[in-house]
Formats: structure tokens, sequence, C-alpha cells
């Protein structure tokens, strides 16, 4: 390739045929700078509903020394190797990985409980991604909250990023900061999650044009708040698993819409009207 | 005068870490203490907001630590409490910016002219934790009954515990009907899974998203169940005896349980 260089006619011309590309995974970071806001349950209902439909997924907690989607996917007492074990090469990545209970095409890499984010090599990190996206469709990665190594690692092996982000002026606030630390070249998508439609409506809750008048994503969804989703966390049982469930049915919606598939406009649609806009207006006009 | 150094931490983020430094904070400011907030969450700053003082600010906490200005210039006092500072974290500065010694230089100054310095710590356990708890002398730990957050409560309680600081617990946003019908672990299960001395148990209570939006702590409007529960916090803070009002209801979620056993 390297004595084309230096003929720009004779290179075009001979370039050779690029072998047949091999379709490789999505890596997907699902982070939000604040905590609390929903990525670590986002992350399990997408992959869930994404793995029902057919593709091959692996989740990738992130979270070292606080790990939880163990907990939201009910594999708690299934993890027997982690993130870091393969990183430092301790055991193979297939031993690693937990295979959902519900679904084959579903894996769990966990997060080490008892290690710190420091430990984790950022280059390996990037590198363990990349080998991921060549076994599975999705790769989704959980990322901690807040903006430190934890979070860099979590970003460094992804292609794309979703937003998880809740109607309120801190989680906007937070989730506008991510936005601008991840690469200029993305284009990351929002989810709301946690809306409350009759606070909307009463003026008490930003609407999700509102978030969205100063993130200005693409929106990929909106999850409504409901009590459901405790449950369904306490009990190990990803809603988007329920067929009953209209947060599940969202998350459903979600996964489609990823997956490539046309998908309606998202259920939850409340129309705005209060005055909290006038409140993030200044504040992100303001001083930085 | 020493006033007492207190770490507001839960592992978990979006457990009502900031909110109960604030609500707390306004809280003991009524009963007439002198009290400093600190927000110690570098990038991420939120408890201006929750206060309503995002547009005073001035000078910030890195400043404070680099030099470039004095503690008393950045300190805001509240709009609503004389006796109410907040000293605000940096939005476009990172953790790495303040170091464990420079920031329990500042949490000491502090503590020489007041009662109470409350430190709202962020997510996580990583430098921006080690940062915020660096200048404490004893932890408040907020936590939800979730399996979640608790299990990241657990991890910070061996880290506070590790540090030597004394911690007592605040169970935030229990919703009631949801513990009586199983639905959500009780306090009794909370407590009994972390080993940890209760502070407080707050009601889940959908104002406090409107109060948070609005920058006015919900601690403001008497007529809120949860302004008599952050003064009887604030009071038990300050060594009264106050008892509970009786939240539990006979569950126990043996999940968990089995989770906590197992190690």
């Amino acid at each position: 390739m390297r004595a084309f260089d230096t003929a720009g006619a004779a290179r075009v011309a001979l370039e050779p045929v690029p072998p047949p590309t091999v379709a490789r995974g999505r890596a997907i970071v699902i982070t939000s700078g604040k905590g609390g806001v929903g990525k670590t349950t986002t992350t399990a209902n997408v992959g869930a509903a994404l793995a029902a439909l057919g593709k091959r997924v692996v989740l990738v907690d992130a979270d070292v020394g606080l790990r939880n989607l163990d907990i939201v996917l009910g594999l708690e007492s299934r993890v027997k190797y982690h993130l870091l074990d393969v990183l430092e090469e301790k055991v193979k990545l297939e031993d690693a990985l937990v295979r959902d209970k519900r679904s084959e095409n579903l894996s769990l890499l966990a997060a080490a409980q008892t290690r710190e984010k420091e430990d984790v090599d950022t280059a390996k990190m990037k590198a363990l991604i990349e080998r991921l996206r060549d076994a599975f469709d999705f790769v989704l990665i959980d990322c901690p909250a807040g903006i430190e190594m934890g979070f860099k690692n979590a970003v460094v092996g992804a292609n794309h990023a979703i937003v998880v982000c809740t109607p309120e002026v801190s989680s906007v606030r937070d989730a506008d900061r991510v936005v601008g630390l991840l690469p200029n070249d993305w284009r990351p998508e929002l989810i709301v999650n946690r809306l409350r439609p009759h606070l909307v409506r009463k003026g008490k809750m930003l609407s999700v044009e509102d978030v969205n008048a100063i993130l200005r994503l693409p929106l990929l969804g909106v999850i409504a708040d409901e009590p459901g989703v405790i449950v369904a966390t306490n009990k190990g049982e990803p809603l988007a698993l329920d067929p009953a469930s209209e947060t599940g049915a969202a998350y459903r919606a979600i996964a489609a819409k990823l997956a490539g598939e046309e998908v309606a406009a998202p259920a939850v649609r409340v129309s705005h009207g209060n005055g909290l806009l006038s409140k993030l207006g200044s504040l992100f006009g303001g001083r930085a | 005068m020493a006033g007492r150094r207190i770490v507001i931490t839960s592992g978990k983020g979006g457990v009502g870490k900031t909110t109960t430094t604030a609500n707390l904070g306004a809280a003991l400011a009524k009963r007439g203490k002198k009290v400093v907030l600190v927000d110690t969450d570098i990038g991420l700053r939120n408890l201006d907001l929750v206060l309503g003082v995002e547009k005073r600010i001035v000078f910030d906490l890195v400043e404070v630590v680099e030099g470039r200005c004095q503690l008393r210039q950045a300190l805001i006092r509240d709009k609503r409490f004389d006796s109410l500072w907040l000293l605000p974290a940096a939005q476009t500065r990172e953790k790495e910016a303040v170091s464990e010694a420079q920031m329990a230089q500042v949490i000491d100054e502090l503590a020489e002219f007041c009662d109470y310095v409350l430190i709202d710590c962020p997510a996580g356990i990583e430098h921006g934790f080690r940062n915020a708890i660096a200048g404490a002398r004893e932890a408040i730990v907020v936590t939800t009954p979730e399996v979640s957050a608790i299990r990241d409560a657990d991890r910070v309680v061996g880290k506070l515990t590790a540090a030597g600081l004394p911690l007592r617990l605040v169970i935030n946003r229990v919703r009631m009907e949801m513990v009586k019908s199983g639905d959500m672990m009780s306090v009794d299960d909370v407590c009994e899974i972390l080993q940890a001395e209760l502070l407080g148990v707050v009601p889940d209570d959908e104002e406090v998203i409107d109060t948070t939006n609005r920058g006015e702590p919900i601690v403001l409007d008497e007529t809120n169940r949860l302004a008599a529960i952050f003064d009887k916090i604030a009071r038990r803070l300050g060594g009264e005896i106050v008892p509970f009002t009786n939240l539990n209801a006979p569950t126990l979620f043996g999940r968990l349980v089995t989770l906590w056993k197992a190690g």
C-alpha cells in the first residue's frame, strides 16, 4: 500500500478491492453526569429488549467499586469474575461473561466490587470494547455517575452515547456538561427518564420540550416515572420483559429504534407551558 | 469555637445528598445556628441551584484553594437565612484541582467561625469522595430503600469506618404504601443491613422536585411535612433525643438478606 502513496493516479487505479467488511457491533455508553437518574435501569432494560429482538447483546458495568447492573438483572449470585479480572488477564473474557437467565442473547460483564476505578487501564478498556464489538451486535456500557476517571474509561471504547436525563434542573445541567465532554463528532441521543405527566401539567415539572430546549439532542425515548421500576429492580426482573408494562413497552420501542426499526413517536408526551423554562434559560445563559 | 464538620455522602448518586444538605442546613440555620454548606462536586455542582443562589456565584472552592480570592469572598450568603452560607464548587474544573490536604484546610478554616460545616459529597468513591471526607469529622450517609442504593451505601460505610469517621443514616424517599404492600424495604431492614444508627427518615414527596427546580429548600414551606422532618433531624444532630415516627411494616426482603449474608 505504501508504495502507491507517492503516485496518486496509479493509486486510485490500483487500489485493491477492499475485503467485505464484517459488520461490527455498536458500542454505546449510557451516561448522565448526575447519578441516580436511571443509567443502570436503562442499560438493563434496553439490553434485555434488544436481546428479545434477536440481537446479540453484552452489557458492561463500568462502575468499578459500586456495581449494580448485576442486581438489576438479578444475576448477582452468578457473577464469578469481573471486568478487572479480564483487563488484568487473570481470566479469559468468555469465562467472565455471565449469561442472562432469560435470554441466550444477553450477557453481562460485571464490574469489580472491591477495587477502585483508578485500577482500570484505559488503553486495555478500549481494546476490550473493540473485542466485544466483534462478537456482539450491541455493547452497552453502563457509565458511573460523575465525570472522573470512571466516566473516561466508560467512554473510551464507545462509538455512540445515550444520555439519560430526568426533568430536573440539576439533572439537565449535569447532562449538558456531559454532552460537552463527549467527542465532538458524536451525536448522542437523549432518553428523558422519570417523567411525571401530572406534574408537568401542573407546571411543577419540566416537560420533555423544556429539557430538550437546553440539550438539543435527538430524542430516543421518554420513560414515565412509576413505582414498578423500584419493585422490578428489587426483584432483578427488567420491566422491558413484562409484556403488560407500559414502561416495558417504552423500553422496547427504544430498543427497536436502536435496532433500526421504524417506531412511532414515544407514547409519553406532555405539552409544556409552565414557567420553569425561564429558570433553565437563565441558568444556562449565565456564568459557566 | 470549632464547629462540627459533617460530610453528607451516599456512594450512589441521585439519592438526595444535595437536597439533604440544603434542607438540613436551612433547618439548622432556622434554629439560629451558623452554617456553611460546601459543594465539593467540582464540575457537576448543584447545591447552588437547590438553594437558588446560582446567579450570585463570583468565586468558588477551586479559586479559594488556588489563592485567587479570600475564603470569605467566595462565601455566598443565603437569601432567606442570615446565618446560612454556601461555598460553591467550580463548574468548569476537575475534581483533581483540589487535594485532600487543601480541602481539609478549607474545612478547618470554615469550622473556626461557624457551628456546622456541611460538606456535600459527589456521587461515587473516587477522588471527589476522598476530598469530601478529608476535612470531615463525622458523616451522614443518605440512602434510599432500594437494593442498589443500599449496596453502594454499604461500600461507603466501609470506607468511612476505615477512615475513622462516625456515621449516621438518613433514609430518604420512603414510600409508606410500598413498604406496607411489601414492595419496598422498611427502615428496619435498611438499618439491619447497614448496621448503622438512624438519624432520620424522609418520606418520598414530589414537591421536592418542584422546590429544587425553583431553588427553594422545602423546609421554607412550614405546611410541608418535610419541614418538620428536617427540623427533627437538625435537633437530633444537635444531640436532642427526638422520637421517630413509626414507618415500619412487618416485611423482610429475603433476596436482600441473602445477598448481604453471602457478602
